[in-house]
């Protein structure tokens, strides 16, 4: 992990100076910024074949029992290796793989026995896996960094603090042992514990102890002072090298496995059928999502994560029938509600528009107490974001949005009303009742219609010029006569077959 | 006056034993396990108990509709309710639970408004709805943390749940809320059991289906918020499911797997209670899933007739039988073409053509006193002769009705050659059968 953070450092400075990369990456916004957007790629991507395969929710499975595989593997690593690993530790993510996995595993095995449906199976599987963990960290496990705050909702806006330094001038790393002349000895007693004495006491005995014997990283060196020189260094946070490296893992993924993918998610028969393995798949594609979730799990927490697998998706399948177009959308959609969340959580919600107006107006007008500055979590206005885009495409996308079916409804309904009335002066023209059934004035009771809605479809049609009216008789123009031909026979036809 | 079948008596027993034991838990978890009844254990054992009842009775009907991850979304989507309650009125607990179930309330219709007018899934509706409603919550969360005048202790336990808190207060107020959502089902019931399991049907008679699924989400919606303080919104979706799950198990009567369901859930939570104080690092709502978890598994190998153990053992039964009479017919004919039906076979011959399952066949035979072994041959004896005359013509009968079904007139039966024609068609198709046979051998 360090060496290709190294790789990364490396890459960026051949394009700026180590003072712009740092006063960059210090600004809490670019990080949280850059983080977020990351993770909503890699969400956006792999959600779009979850909610494909109508498995949405097991996103929300996983990342619920990543937990187990996170507490597991540290209890394993405590006890067994005595080590104390961090969250972005691979032994940790291993772990938390494997909880994935194991999630999908017995939620197949409980709905494979026949007695239970797959999403009462699901329901079953991970609250229980998340209730052994919850049982596992507050009875075994004493002082973890999982504390349950970062477990809902992460902890994205110091993300920028969390940083491996890399070296790249005046590196001198410094090795002090205990003849060194840096070394600085204290004697220790070594039994006045154990015989109750003072260590002024004749039997004491010592040992000498250095207290600052190590090696010492060069930002070390120079914090402690045995340096003269401050080393350049670039401070680069932990959690953007491990989302960097989720985001091109999953989108390798999809694009070397793309045709697999997409054959797999739409019919799985005949991906099966030509040999591709659709089971292989949908474990790798499970061992993703888990990857995700953990690597995710640091920055936004187990819960909001599922947002960033299952919303953007949603959006992009209003707005396109395409799956390449559903993928590119999804991730736009996730990476938008990235950038303008961290704006959000401090008090703008898409520039032009400032919270703090809105809460004094709801103190003015309904005589509340509300605090009127506004700072709120990030990862959480983040996913208002990318709702805030799915509201906006569930609305207004041209072919699926609530708008756009409204008109169509509405054309439709018009369409029909014209249609009738057409084919009512049709067929009652030139028949002895045609007097009464096609006059003017009384032409809305023969459809059980109000006087005002027949007006208006008869100035539409006249409008139309494909009737008129000649004393008080309403007639088909020769328009209108081509006019309900066309549509006569568009019926047949359609019957016919 | 009631005649109970068979399947029912097991349902009231398992129910009587189930509640016998889960009183006798009191005293045994006293005694072996050195709990103490205080105050607040008492208060939280009776308030999973009753909780549990709630949970279970009203997941029967999410478990039935397909709607079982509906409770995890709508657990989520309480928070933020709960937070915007806390900023109007403060830490009131009965108006932070209204806004927690307006807040949920809101979100079903949000789900239903999606499938309606969208192509969206189920599932992905209530994914959007649980993390955009969770994530409202946590926003308006923070905005409270960040005041410095927020007195918010207890607000997190929405998210996590904490046990400890419940005083006798919460309590009472679950049991009225509780018996209240209970009058409501029991005025509905009719309706309510048709909407789950035929929603059609429903709406071609008459019934208003629309205002009788709004009602269920309701009630649904009850069960959850009340069920929050305790499990968290993470667990709750297993409160509410695991009993129903199981008790779906050990009957196929909707009114016998509420009550079951409401006894699983009374025991979950009572007994997961009293376990999670022998050891008071262990918390109360983990414990309680963990609990409900095991009776699920239980009922799914064990429950009659459709548990897992049942099947296999079903399965291995029709095997053996399925053996037996290969391997029985294999020595009729050998016999039967040597010159009779005690002629005997060697036992080489019938190794050689039965296959994998002769062993277990034969062993079957011999048990039965069908066959018996004589040196390296093996003999069939009277009873054995007997049935597998019987079968050879059971199966020859099968063919005619097989080939003649339609110009005699037959009845049309599932061709089950397992079984005996006799049981399977009237006393005249078989006459017909019988003659036709006749005339075909002939």
């Amino acid at each position: 992990m360090f060496a290709l953070e190294s790789f990364f450092v490396d890459v960026l400075l051949m394009i700026f100076s180590h003072e712009e990369i740092n006063a960059f990456l210090r600004n809490p916004q670019n990080t949280a910024t850059i983080i977020g957007t990351l993770i909503a790629i890699s969400g956006a991507l792999l959600g779009t074949f979850l909610l494909l395969r109508g498995m949405s929710l097991t996103s929300d499975a996983i990342s619920h029992t990543v937990l187990l595989g996170i507490v597991v593997a540290f209890m394993i690593m405590t006890s067994l290796f005595n080590l104390e690993p961090d969250t972005s530790s691979p032994w940790l993510i291993i772990g938390a793989a494997l909880a994935g996995v194991a999630t999908v595993v017995l939620t197949e095995l409980i709905y494979r026995s026949g007695l239970v449906k797959q999403d009462a199976a699901l329901g079953l599987a991970f609250p229980l896996l998340f209730a052994i963990s919850i049982i596992l960290i507050s009875r075994f496990v004493e002082d973890v960094h999982i504390d349950e705050d970062a477990v809902m909702v992460g902890e994205i806006g110091v993300a920028w603090a969390n940083t491996n330094s890399h070296c790249i001038e005046n590196c001198q790393t410094i090795t002090i042992t205990a003849d060194s002349d840096l070394a600085e000895t204290s004697r220790q007693c070594t039994n006045c514990r154990e015989l109750n004495i003072s260590p002024r006491d004749d039997g004491a005995e010592f040992r000498e102890v250095c207290s600052n014997c190590g090696t010492y990283s060069p930002g070390q060196a120079w914090q402690a002072g045995l340096l003269e020189e401050e080393p350049v260094q670039v401070f680069f946070p932990k959690s953007i090298t491990v989302t960097v490296v989720m985001a091109i893992i999953t989108i390798l993924f999809v694009i070397l496995f793309y045709k697999e993918l997409k054959l797999a998610s739409f019919d799985e028969a005949l991906a099966k059928a030509l040999g591709l393995r659709p089971g292989v798949l949908h474990y790798a594609l499970m061992i993703l999502v888990s990857l995700v979730a953990v690597g995710a799990f640091d920055a936004v927490g187990s819960i909001l994560v599922i947002a960033f697998f299952i919303i953007p998706p949603a959006a992009a399948y209003l707005l396109t029938d395409r799956l390449s177009l559903m993928l590119i959308f999804s991730a736009i959609i996730g990476s938008l509600g990235a950038f303008f969340g961290y704006d959000l959580a401090r008090g703008t919600f898409l520039v032009f528009f400032e919270i703090s107006d809105l809460l004094a107006w709801l103190n003015n007008t309904f005589a509340l107490d509300l605090v009127e500055e506004w700072d709120s979590s990030i990862s959480a206005s983040m996913v208002m974001m990318i709702f805030v885009f799915f509201l906006v495409s569930w609305i207004f996308s041209p072919k699926y949005g609530l708008i756009s079916t409204f008109l169509r409804r509405t054309g439709q309904k018009s369409q029909f009303d014209d249609q009738v009335v057409l084919a009512h002066i049709y067929n009652h023209r030139d028949m002895p009742d045609a007097g009464q059934e096609l006059a003017a004035d009384t032409l809305h009771e023969h459809f059980s219609w109000s006087n005002a809605k027949m007006g208006r479809i008869l100035a539409r049609l006249k409008a139309l010029n494909v009737i008129r009216e000649v004393d008080n008789m309403v007639e088909l123009t020769e328009k209108g006569e081509d006019r309900v031909q066309q549509f006569r026979q568009t019926q047949l036809a359609s019957e016919l077959a | 006056m009631f005649r109970l079948s068979d399947a029912d008596k097991r349902v009231w027993l398992l129910i009587g034993t189930i509640t016998i034991i889960g009183i006798l838990f009191i005293p045994f978890s006293r005694i072996f396990l050195d709990v103490s009844y205080n105050y607040t254990l008492r208060t939280v054992a009776l308030g999973g108990a009753i909780l549990g009842i709630v949970s279970g009775v009203l997941g029967c009907f999410a478990v039935l509709r397909h709607e079982s991850l509906m409770g995890d979304a709508l657990s989520h989507a309480a928070l933020p309710g709960v937070a915007i309650a806390f900023l109007l009125v403060g830490r009131e607990p009965g108006a932070l639970l209204i806004g927690a179930g307006i807040a949920s309330w809101i979100g079903v219709q949000f789900i239903r408004a999606l499938l309606n007018t969208t192509r969206i899934k189920q599932d992905t509706a209530m994914g959007i709805v649980l993390a955009a409603w969770f994530a409202a919550g946590i926003v308006l969360l923070a905005y409270i943390q960040s005041r410095s005048d927020a007195s918010q202790a207890g607000l997190d336990t929405f998210i996590f749940g904490q046990a400890a808190a419940i005083v006798a207060e919460d309590v009472q107020l679950i049991s009225t809320v509780g018996f209240v959502a209970f009058l409501v089902l029991a005025l509905f019931w009719k309706e309510f059991k048709l909407v789950t399991f035929d929603v059609e049907f429903a709406g071609a008679n008459g019934f208003r289906v629309g205002f009788i699924n709004i009602l269920l989400s309701t009630l649904i919606v009850v069960a959850i918020v009340l069920g929050l303080q305790l499990a968290g919104v993470i667990l709750m979706v297993g409160m509410l499911i695991a009993p129903g799950i199981a008790a779906r198990q050990w009957t196929h009567k909707l009114d016998q797997m509420v009550i079951l369901s409401a006894v699983f859930g009374a025991f979950a939570g009572g007994t997961g209670a009293i376990l999670s104080a022998v050891d008071a690092d262990v918390p109360t709502g983990p414990m309680i899933i963990v609990v409900a978890f095991a009776i699920v598994t239980i009922s799914i190998a064990f429950a009659p007739g459709r548990g897992l153990a049942w099947s296999l053992l079903r399965r291995r039964g029709d095997r053996k039988r399925f053996a037996a009479q290969q391997t029985l017919r294999d020595l009729y004919k050998y016999a039967i073409s040597h010159g009779g039906a005690s002629y005997p076979v060697p036992a080489s011959f019938i190794e050689g053509v039965g296959g994998a399952n002769v062993k277990t066949g034969l062993a079957q035979l011999e048990y039965h006193g069908h066959i018996k072994a004589d040196g390296n041959v093996w003999c069939l004896t009277a009873s054995g002769a007997r049935l597998a005359e019987q079968d050879a013509r059971n199966q020859q009968l099968w063919d005619v009705y097989r080939e003649f079904s339609d110009e005699l007139d037959i009845p049309l039966i599932a061709e089950d050659r397992q079984r005996d024609i006799h049981e399977m068609l009237p006393q005249a198709a078989l006459e017909k059968l019988d003659h036709k046979l006749k005339e075909v051998l002939a």
